[in-house]
C-alpha cells in the first residue's frame, strides 16, 4: 500500500512562490523521481509530502486520506536525507530501532525488524558502531535501513547520493533499485542528477521554477519532451538548440537536435562546420563543431573516431529526431521531413 | 660531516617568540602567586620573623577546634552553595535554552538579552539590590506578597540562619543563569536540522525528542557548565561580602571559603590578619578545586563524547 496524490499544492515563502499549483498522482509501488535544477522546488515538494513543511494551499493524500495537516510520524512515510541525519549518539542498531521504540513496539519485535533491514543492507557487522565510525556509504545505508524498519507506505529520498563519491554512487544506485524491487515500495526520489533520474525512475517529474514541466517515463522525456526546458534538461550532453531561421525552418523559433542524432561526413551534409575540439571518452567521441549556419554544435559519435582540429566536416541531423520550438519554448511537433 | 652540519635545522626562534607573551603573563599573574601562596602557607611569623613550620598551619586549620569548626562550616556552606547551583541554575538554564530554541517563540532576542543582563552586572549592584528587595523594612518583596495575599509567607530570608545561605545561592543563580542558558542554547543550535527532522519523521517529538535526541547531544556542554559552576562556586566571595558583609551574617551561616579566607588573611574587626593561615586556607581551596577538576577530567569527561555531525 502506498499511493500518493497531490492536489493543487502551492507553497510560498512570503511573496516568493516556490511551488505553483502542483498536481501529481503516484501509484502504489511506483518509483517516481523529482528532477530539476537547484531552486526548482523539488526538495520543498518532498518536504511537503513528508509533512516537514505545510503547503500554503492544496492537499496531500496518502492512500486516499487527506494528510495535509497530519504530523510527519503519522503519515507512514520514511525519509532518507542527503546529510544522512543519523543520530550521532546512537549505534547503528539504535538509529534503526529508535522509531519503533518510540512507537512502543516490544523489544524482540524491534530486534527482528532491525535484523531484517541490516541483512538486506549488509550492515550486520556494523550494528554496534556509532555513525562517526562509519564511512559515507555505510551511513547512507543506515539511513536507508532506518527508513526500511518502519515499513512505511512511502519512501522519500532527498538527494541521497549526492554526498557519495562516483563509484559508491553507482553502487548505491543499484542497491536502491534492488530495494525497490524487493520491497515493492512506493518511492519518491529527489535528485538533480539526470543519470540517477533516467536509471532509477519508473516515471520522472521534471520541475522548473515551482512548476511541473513534464511527467513521463524516462524514454518518453527523452523522445518526446514537451518544451525547450525538458529537452535541454534530459540527455547528456545537452541537446543542441539552433536558431531556426538560420537553418531554414521559418515556422519555428528554435530547433533542437540531440548530439547523438547528428551524423558527420567529410564530403557532404546539411551544415558545414569546423572541428574546434574533440573529447575522447572511449565508448563515445564528442565533437564540437563551429558552423556559420548553426553556431556551435555538439556531435556525439559512437566509438573512437579521430578528426583534426580545424578540419571541415558536414553535419546531417536525423530529420525524425529534430524538434521545433516556438518562441515560448513549446514543442511545435516533430519535423516530419526536412523542409 | 660538513654536509650533515649544513643540513642541521635552523633554531626555530619563532616558537619561543610566539609562546613568550602568554607564558610571561600567565606566569606572572597565575603561577607565581600560586607558588607564593603555597610557600607562604608553610611559614609562620614568630617574633617578627618568618619561620618554616612545614604543614603546621594546615594541622592547625584542620585540628584546632575553633579553626576547624570555621573551616568545615565554610566548606559545608560552600557545598550547599554548589548544590543549589547544580540543582537550580543548570536545570533552569537548560529549560530556558530549550524554550529559546523553540522556533515558535517570538521576541527571542529580547528574552535572551534580558536573562543574560544580570550576569554582566556587578556583584555589588546585585547584592545590594536584592538586599533592598528582600528587606523586611523597606523591601518590595513583602509589599508584593501582600499584594497577592501571601504576606504570611514572607520571612526575612537574608536575615535568618536557616534561610540565608539558600537565599543567597538563589540570588547567585538568578545572576548567573544566563551562562548555562547561552552555552546550552548554542549547543542546541548546533544540532543539525536534519537530525531533528529525522526525529520528527520517526515520531520522536516534543518531550521525548528532548530526552532522547537533544539531551544526549548537549551532555558535553552540561559537563563543561558543571565544572565551570564548581570552580566559580568554590572561588565565590563577592556576593556574600557585598550583601552579608565579611562576617557572613547571620552568625556565619553564609560563610563560604572565600569569605573565610578574606577574614583570615586581611583580618576583620577584632580578628587580626594572618597571611600564613590565610595562605593555608587559599591552598586548601586550591586543592579542593584541583581535586574536583581532576575528578571531572578523569571520571566524567572521558565518558562524554563530543559528536560530530
Amino acid at each position: 500500500m502506498g499511493s500518493l496524490k497531490l492536489e493543487n499544492v502551492c507553497m510560498s515563502f512570503g511573496r516568493v512562490n516556490v511551488l505553483d499549483d502542483i498536481d501529481l498522482e503516484v501509484q502504489d509501488g511506483e518509483f517516481v523521481i523529482f528532477v530539476g535544477p537547484s531552486g526548482c522546488g523539488k526538495s520543498t515538494l518532498l518536504r511537503i509530502i513528508a509533512g516537514l513543511e505545510d503547503p500554503t494551499s492544496g492537499c496531500v493524500r496518502i492512500d486516499g486520506d487527506d494528510v495535509t495537516l497530519t504530523p510527519p510520524a503519522e503519515r507512514g512515510v520514511a525519509m532518507v536525507f542527503q546529510s544522512y541525519a543519523l543520530y550521532p549518539h546512537l549505534t547503528v542498531r539504535g538509529n534503526m530501532g529508535i522509531g519503533l521504540k518510540q512507537a512502543g513496539l516490544p523489544q524482540d519485535e524491534i530486534r527482528e525488524h532491525v535484523a531484517e533491514a541490516s541483512r538486506m543492507l549488509s550492515l550486520d557487522e556494523y550494528l554496534d558502531r556509532r555513525p562517526a565510525e562509519l564511512s559515507g556509504g555505510q551511513r547512507q545505508r543506515v539511513a536507508i535501513g532506518r527508513a526500511i524498519v518502519r515499513k512505511p507506505k512511502l519512501f522519500l529520498f532527498d538527494e541521497p547520493l549526492s554526498n557519495l563519491d562516483a563509484a559508491l554512487r553507482v553502487h548505491t544506485r543499484l542497491e536502491i533499485a534492488r530495494l525497490h524491487r524487493e520491497l515493492k515500495a512506493t518511492i519518491i526520489y529527489v535528485t538533480h542528477d539526470q543519470v540517477e533520474a533516467m536509471t532509477l525512475g519508473d516515471r520522472i517529474v521534471v520541475l522548473n521554477e515551482g512548476r511541473i514541466e513534464q511527467i513521463g517515463t524516462p524514454m518518453e522525456l527523452y523522445r518526446n519532451p514537451v518544451n525547450l526546458f525538458v529537452a535541454g534538461f534530459v540527455g547528456s550532453p545537452q541537446m543542441n538548440f539552433i536558431d531556426a531561421a538560420r537553418v531554414g525552418y521559418p515556422d519555428a523559433d528554435k530547433i533542437g537536435i540531440r548530439p547523438e542524432h547528428i551524423s558527420v561526413d567529410p564530403g557532404k551534409g546539411d551544415w558545414e562546420g569546423t572541428v574546434v575540439h574533440a573529447e575522447h571518452l572511449g565508448p563515445d567521441t564528442m565533437l564540437y563543431l563551429q558552423s556559420d549556419q548553426a553556431g556551435l554544435v555538439t556531435v556525439r559519435l559512437f566509438g573512437e573516431q579521430y578528426f583534426k582540429t580545424g578540419q571541415t566536416l558536414y553535419m546531417t541531423p536525423q530529420p525524425e529526431r529534430l524538434f521545433r520550438f516556438d518562441a515560448k519554448g513549446a514543442v511545435l511537433g516533430r519535423v516530419p521531413e526536412a523542409a | 660531516m660538513a654536509r650533515r652540519s649544513s643540513r642541521k635545522r635552523p633554531i626555530r626562534w619563532h616558537i619561543g617568540v610566539f609562546l613568550a607573551p602568554a607564558t610571561v603573563i600567565y606566569t606572572a599573574v597565575m603561577i607565581l602567586p600560586l607558588l607564593g601562596t603555597l610557600h607562604l602557607a608553610l611559614f609562620r611569623e614568630v617574633d617578627r620573623e618568618q619561620v618554616f613550620v612545614g604543614l603546621d598551619n594546615f594541622s592547625t586549620l584542620l585540628g584546632d577546634p575553633r579553626w576547624s569548626a570555621s573551616f568545615w562550616n565554610a566548606f559545608r556552606n560552600n557545598i550547599w552553595f554548589f548544590v543549589i547551583h547544580m540543582l537550580v541554575q543548570n536545570p533552569v538554564g537548560i529549560l530556558l535554552a530549550a524554550v529559546l530554541s523553540s522556533p515558535r517563540l517570538r521576541l527571542r532576542t529580547f528574552y535572551r538579552t534580558a536573562i543574560f543582563v544580570p550576569t554582566i552586572l556587578s556583584f555589588v549592584i546585585v547584592g545590594f539590590t536584592w538586599k533592598l528587595i528582600l528587606s523586611p523594612l523597606w523591601g518590595i518583596a513583602p509589599y508584593f506578597l501582600d499584594f497577592v495575599g501571601l504576606k504570611s509567607l514572607f520571612a526575612p530570608w537574608l536575615g535568618k540562619e536557616q534561610y540565608a545561605l539558600t537565599t543567597l545561592s538563589l540570588i547567585s543563580v538568578w545572576q548567573f543563569v544566563g551562562i548555562p542558558m547561552m552555552l546550552i542554547y548554542a549547543a542546541l543550535l548546533s544540532i543539525p536540522d536534519g537530525v531533528l527532522e529525522a526525529a520528527e519523521i520517526d515520531g520522536i517529538t516534543g518531550m521525548s525528542q528532548f530526552w532522547r535526541i537533544k539531551l544526549p547531544l548537549i551532555l558535553p556542554s552540561i559537563g563543561i557548565i558543571s565544572i565551570l559552576t564548581f570552580i566559580g562556586n568554590f572561588n565565590a566571595f563577592d556576593l556574600v561580602y557585598t550583601s552579608q558583609g565579611a562576617m557572613a551574617a547571620p552568625n556565619f551561616s553564609t560563610d563560604i571559603l572565600g569569605t573565610f579566607l578574606y577574614r583570615t588573611f586581611f583580618g576583620f574587626q577584632l580578628q587580626l590578619g594572618d597571611p600564613h593561615m590565610g595562605a593555608a586556607i587559599a591552598s586548601m581551596m586550591f586543592l579542593i578545586i584541583l581535586s574536583g577538576v581532576c575528578f571531572y577530567l578523569v571520571a566524567v569527561q572521558r565518558r562524554l563524547v563530543r559528536y560530530q555531525f
